[in-house]
């Protein structure tokens, strides 16, 4: 066998043996997430003067010194809570828009809540309740992993006409609260706690629907809880 | 990073995640280290990436890799700092081998069996060609763009590679026995 005949086929044999690899979908989404956490702060950047510019940031950190300085410690850990509420804020409302540009708004695609909870497992470290509101005309999309506040979190993708519906949630740290409502950008944002759950509500959706959907949502988890 | 720019990432690098993985897994050789250099190697890729002027999907590929290349051997030389001195030379790690050795029959199962190893134990300057011309089929140019060194070097290095490869299927497993 000549030297060159030898080469191709060891070649050959290499390919045969050893395959080229297909990265684990634990990897695909650790890179998603470390990647959508690392440019998502400098996104803002291009949007400077928008509602949450830095200015906004040191104002808040301004104010929660004052606040030290006249309220003392509860004064301060409350702007601290409320700085970093605008903070997530911020990082829920990054999500919802990512989730609108093609290809990224569900990971998994069903109308069924009981295809999209268990999607959830071995992939958080809880399992978030789903429920489909399609007889209330809020149809259940799909469900999506995303990195927000420091950690994986569930979004579900609920749809209303041509408007898409974020909902993210993670197991709560502090008790109940809100609802509260913000405006940025032209999207609306819901946020309360409320049993074990941290919740956020993210559409371009007008408010009173958006409101209504919250409804629903708080109605169906103070059903389940009871 | 502007969302425009984001986009470009996403479209020209990640769709080279499995390359990526393939390269970084056949060097390092464990699964769990293969995937935290992918991730960091991602992360470099997103902060360099305002240098990199391709606009096509398949441009991003040996980018990528030269940047998941570079990681394994940052990471080699945080856990093995005294192996980075010894700088890796060709001629040193080729030898001849008399034809009569050169009977490999690559049809056997046992050789087969031995390829995976034998390449584990390449050195990595020998391993790395062989991943990327044999198993992930770039070409001599990429290789060279991946591997830094000029692509008259990449084909004797492959070339060696291979003689390696050859020796050590010869030779058979501990025992010295030759398999044909």
């Amino acid at each position: 066998m000549s030297e060159t005949e030898f080469e191709r086929r060891l070649s050959a044999a290499i390919r045969d043996e050893m395959p080229p690899l297909h990265a684990p979908e634990e990897l695909r989404q650790r890179v998603r997430a470390a990647i959508s956490n690392a440019a998502t702060p400098t996104r803002w950047e291009r949007w400077g003067g928008g509602p949450y510019s830095s200015t906004t940031r040191w104002l808040a950190l301004a104010a929660s010194l004052a606040l030290v300085a006249v309220g003392g410690t509860v004064g301060y850990q409350l702007a601290e809570r409320r700085a970093g509420e605008a903070a997530l804020a911020d990082q829920v409302l990054a999500s919802h828009v990512r989730s609108l540009m093609p290809g990224h708004l569900t990971d998994v695609v069903s109308s069924d809540q009981h295809t999209v909870k268990p999607w959830f497992n071995g992939k958080l470290d809880y399992s978030p309740p789903v429920s489909d509101f399609t007889t209330q005309g809020f149809p259940l999309l799909g469900g999506r992993l995303d990195y927000v506040g420091g950690r994986p979190v569930g979004a579900l993708v609920y749809g209303r006409r041509q408007h898409v519906i974020n909902v993210l949630l993670w197991p709560a740290i502090a008790g109940a609260e809100g609802p509260s409502v913000r405006t940025r950008q032209g999207y609306h944002l819901l946020h309360w706690t409320a049993g074990d759950y941290t919740w956020w509500v993210a559409s371009d959706l007008g408010l009173s629907e958006l409101q209504e959907f919250a409804g629903l949502l708080r109605a169906d988890q103070t059903r389940s809880s009871r | 990073m502007e969302s425009s720019e984001l986009e470009r990432f996403e479209a020209i690098v990640l769709p080279h995640l499995d390359a990526a993985y393939t390269l970084a897994r056949y060097l390092t050789g464990n699964t769990q280290d293969a995937q935290d250099i992918v991730q960091d190697a991602s992360l470099r890729a997103l902060k360099y990436f305002r240098g990199f002027r391709g606009t096509e999907p398949r441009d991003g590929r040996a980018w990528l890799l030269t940047i998941v290349r570079n990681t394994v051997r940052t990471w080699r030389q945080r856990r093995h700092p005294q192996s980075a001195d010894t700088a890796f030379d060709e001629e040193q790690h080729s030898e001849r081998i008399a034809d009569d050795d050169a009977a490999v029959n690559l049809d056997r199962k046992e050789t087969r069996a031995r390829l995976g190893e034998a390449l584990a134990q390449l050195p990595d300057e020998f391993r790395e060609v062989i991943v990327l011309r044999d198993i992930q089929e770039l070409s001599y140019q990429e290789i060279s763009e991946v591997t830094g060194v000029p692509e008259g070097t990449v084909m004797s290095r492959l070339h060696r590679a291979r003689q390696r490869l050859r020796r050590m299927l010869v030779r058979g497993g501990k025992t010295g026995e030759r398999v044909i």
